[in-house]
């Protein structure tokens, strides 16, 4: 087990370099190709050369290798990852932000939205996959499979869109028409956005949204989980035994069915991260996602590099733990 | 259990109806009407110190944080004596400016001469890399502070400063102080009401990156808390500021990534003013607001530059046949829903000095052109016209037009090279690289017709994308920069734009128009001519 996580550990540092090397090419090729983004700043105004100079020296653009197409850049690279992996320097961004300072004011609302979208999608996935998984062929189990796959089929961004424009704005705008709603659901959960007068309420639905997807997939695996299971011969043998239909359901048929739906929820973590990206520049919502899709529009490369070098991290441990999690809930996975 | 999920499906459909079926509108009440917050849209500033803020979103905040010399009328656009009480010269060289009494900044420190002289000199110091230090570049001794490039073209390096301060800034007593322009300029009172020359505060300069998160102004507004980066700014009245109070107590300025999300919570009641619209959602908005839709002609120019280093158009007639061969009324009707306004000159219709029709050329007139390209020896056989624009900014529609325009008319078959990204483009800009007429725009810095010319079309000036160069037009330049007042340099101005019209270096095509919309709790909505939306006058019901 020790020796695993060790060299599955070390098996980080190829991957992280790799992918740091990679977004460091990208967006270094970006800029050799189109231009230096600080001349875009002034627009129309050719700025004094000696100004346009020195703004760039002090955002991190100077390296005379940004003007040879198709060089890599490894002095760069190198002074990159030395400065991320030695002092922490994540560079700055075109407002001469620190990364990590971006990072650090935007990461709560990623996570907080990430909670409310994994409680939500095992929560309600897991209990409609049960319903439907219980009662193979009734009209429960329809509803579940006919809405699952309408959730599926319809992209994060255009859901998202969708619900905002309808429930945040219409609908909202009918319940904040009645008194006797209190503000937080009429003002915070309805709202079309992100709203810094109510942090957690206005993160509801943009937390929803976001584990819609995952929340279909979820119901779905549960569901035929469930169904295999019930028709099992230790869930048979437990019936058998007289034992209360709550226990055969609740210990031995659930528990058992709920490995793959885990592991699923587990690996989600990632693309979660992704559909974040979405989901935020929809509601607003001040986190990772919109800051990086912020970045790559502006073409501020350390901003880029800094942020999908740490989300990378994130997927690598969190598909660690899902591997480590597999040997807790099933005894005949060993890890060597 | 399946009780409590029957009665949730049911909930979750009857919602879903209701949803679908109340589509009406209802822009409805913010949640803290009475407070008097003014809830703006923002989108995330790049900088709150007045040196550095140079784009739109920092200029809407710092222009209520901080104060300058002169403010601009809201209707006329005008200057007016602001924290100044009087900015004088003799011979338009050198400026005596004489401060009011009694003004301070958030933090006690007073307003006065050695206010403006450090914020001037900190911008204008290369090593401060400063986007406001361009701003700087009239006054005498800027040279020395921030370098020419030596060579004139896209410099290897800069050479290093010699000097840490303006030569030109004199400090005469705690209220008075002179500016020694290194040229004549009759517009200098006018050019001052920019926030990048607003005054700092020492302790503001001895940090200022503690001065950006929370700054230290001088304005009818100072910070509450400091700048949460893409959440929120808000500001309140400041008890320092002697001058007329700002209508609302605070100013909420919510910031946005996405100008739709920002609609969306405009629709919601959640923003009292909003600058802008997403141009897909206009004419909804003009249908569901309706007057409490705000249009007003900008002064933002979109013109079609020749690159006068090309041979194929050095001969004026060509330039001439070619703005003949297109039609602009039917390209806006067509690609901006009928919105913009036609250019037929050089100066903003709303500037003062501005007069229609000064472009002659800038009508459609088959015959003529035709005429004057065959006078010019037609174009040559076979070659392509490349029309630029950059990339994804939607510019190639209109320019397309234009192209199928001068095709039509002229006779002369054409390409669109409109891939570049912004960046990239301009540096083809910056270094003349053009190889046919190029979209750029251009829009005043300061209420003032001379910003419509000297920057864009003075020899050798650095915006001067065509490199256009005439001896009359410089020479008319120079004695309105000299004229003893405004009214007396207009005229020289208006001259030298006569020259830009017979000689047509660019082809002016539209005007933008810009447009803001505002909720019912706003009694009455300003919008300053020069400065945009004027939060700190906009009161609320």
């Amino acid at each position: 087990m020790g020796r695993y996580v060790i060299r599955r550990l070390l098996q980080f540092i190829p991957t992280v370099l790799g992918t740091m090397f990679l977004l460091h090419y990208m967006t270094s090729l970006a800029i050799q190709f189109s231009g230096n983004p600080v001349r875009a700043i002034f627009g129309d105004r050719t700025p004094p050369p000696a100004l346009l100079q020195s703004i760039t020296e002090r955002l991190g653009y100077g390296d005379p290798c940004l003007e040879q197409k198709g060089n890599p850049c490894f002095g760069l690279f190198l002074d990159r990852v030395s400065g991320v992996f030695l002092s922490f320097d994540f560079g700055i961004d075109l407002r001469e932000q620190e990364v990590t300072e971006l990072v650090a004011n935007a990461i709560p609302y990623t996570l907080k939205l990430l909670v409310i979208a994994i409680v939500f999608e095992a929560v309600v996935g897991i209990a409609a996959g049960v319903w439907a998984g219980l009662r193979g062929g009734s009209f429960a189990d329809n509803l579940v499979k006919i809405s699952t796959v309408f959730v599926i089929s319809v992209p994060i961004f255009v859901l998202g869109v969708v619900v905002r424009e309808f429930i945040g704005v219409k609908f909202g705008n009918i319940l904040r028409d009645q008194e006797w709603l209190p503000d937080v659901v009429a003002y915070g959960f309805f709202s079309p956005g992100f709203k810094p007068d109510y942090p957690f309420a206005s993160l509801l639905i943009p937390g929803m949204v976001l584990g819609s997807v995952a929340l279909a997939t979820t119901a779905r695996l549960t569901r035929t989980s469930i169904m295999e299971n019930i028709r099992a011969d230790f869930v048979r043998t437990a019936r058998a035994k007289g034992l209360a239909n709550k226990r055969v359901i609740g210990v031995h048929t659930l528990r058992n069915s709920l490995i793959p739906v885990i592991t699923y929820l587990g690996v989600d973590i990632g693309s979660a991260m992704a559909g974040a990206v979405v989901t935020e520049t929809i509601f607003n919502v001040p986190g990772i996602g919109r800051l990086v899709t912020a970045a790559a529009r502006e073409g501020e490369s350390s901003v880029v590099i800094g942020v999908v070098t740490m989300l990378v991290l994130v997927v690598l441990l969190a598909n660690l733990l899902v591997d480590l999690l597999y040997a807790v809930l099933d005894p005949r996975i060993r890890y060597e | 259990m399946r009780g409590k999920f029957l009665k949730v499906a049911v909930a979750a459909t009857a919602t879903a109806m209701l949803a679908t079926a109340c589509g009406s509108d209802s822009s409805d009440a913010g949640d803290d009407a009475a407070g008097g917050t003014l809830r703006v849209y923002a989108s995330e500033p790049a900088y709150l110190l007045p040196s550095n803020a140079n784009d739109e979103p920092s200029i809407y905040v710092v222009r209520q944080l901080y104060r300058g010399l002169v403010k601009y009328n809201a209707e006329t656009g005008d200057p007016e004596m602001d924290l100044a009480e009087s900015i004088d010269s003799d011979d338009q060289k050198l400026w005596t400016i004489k401060l009011k009494d009694g003004y301070t900044f958030d933090n006690g420190e007073p307003v006065d001469a050695d206010a403006f002289i450090r914020s001037w000199n900190f911008a204008a110091y290369a090593p401060n890399a400063q986007n406001n230090g361009s701003f700087m570049t009239r006054i005498a001794g800027i040279d020395e502070v921030l370098p020419k490039d030596p060579d004139g073209d896209g410099p290897e390096k800069a050479p290093e400063p010699t000097a840490e301060t303006l030569s030109g800034l004199k400090k005469v007593d705690d209220l008075t102080f002179t500016v020694e322009l290194s040229e004549p300029f009759s517009g200098f009172p006018i050019v001052v009401g920019y926030p990048g020359f607003s005054p700092m505060a020492q302790a503001c300069l001895d940090d200022t990156d503690a001065c950006n998160e929370t700054p230290i102004g001088n304005g009818p507004y100072k910070i509450d808390g400091s700048w949460k980066h893409d959440v929120e700014i808000n500001l309140v009245r400041s008890d320092s500021w002697k001058g007329e109070a700002g209508k609302p107590a605070a100013i909420n300025y919510r910031i946005f990534g996405d100008v739709d999300a920002a609609y969306a919570a405009f629709q919601a009641g959640e923003l009292d003013v909003m600058y802008t619209i997403p141009p897909a959602r206009f004419k909804e908005a003009k249908a569901s607001y309706g007057d409490r839709l705000y249009e007003q002609a900008s002064g933002s120019l979109n013109y079609v530059g020749l690159p006068l280093y090309d041979e194929s158009f050095q001969d004026k007639r060509i330039r001439q046949a070619i703005s003949m061969a297109v039609d602009r009324e039917s390209i806006v009707d067509a690609v901006f829903d009928g919105r913009w306004t036609p250019a037929t000159g050089f100066v903003a219709p709303t500037f003062q000095g501005a007069r229609e029709g000064v472009c002659t050329y800038c009508t459609k007139d088959v015959e003529a052109a035709k005429k004057l390209l065959e006078e010019a020896g037609g174009w040559p056989e076979g070659k392509k016209l490349t029309l630029w624009a950059n990339a994804g900014a939607g510019h190639d529609a209109w320019l397309q037009a234009v192209g199928d325009q001068i095709k039509a008319v002229l006779g002369i078959d054409y390409e669109l090279k409109v891939n570049l990204q912004f960046a990239e483009y301009l540096e083809k800009a910056d270094n003349r690289e053009f190889t046919g007429p190029f979209r750029l725009g251009w829009g005043p810095d300061y209420p003032y017709l001379e910003t419509y010319l000297t920057p864009t079309y003075g020899t050798g000036a650095k915006s001067n994308y065509t490199t256009f160069s005439n001896a009359d037009f410089d020479s008319l330049l120079k004695q309105g920069d000299s004229a003893p007042s405004v009214e007396e340099a207009i005229p020289f101005y208006q001259q030298a734009e006569d020259i830009l019209a017979e000689e047509l270096p660019v082809i002016p095509m539209f005007w933008r128009k810009e447009a803001a919309i505002y909720s019912e709790h706003v009694d009455n909505f300003v919008w300053n001519k020069v400065a945009g939306a004027d939060y700190g006058a906009t009161a609320l019901k």
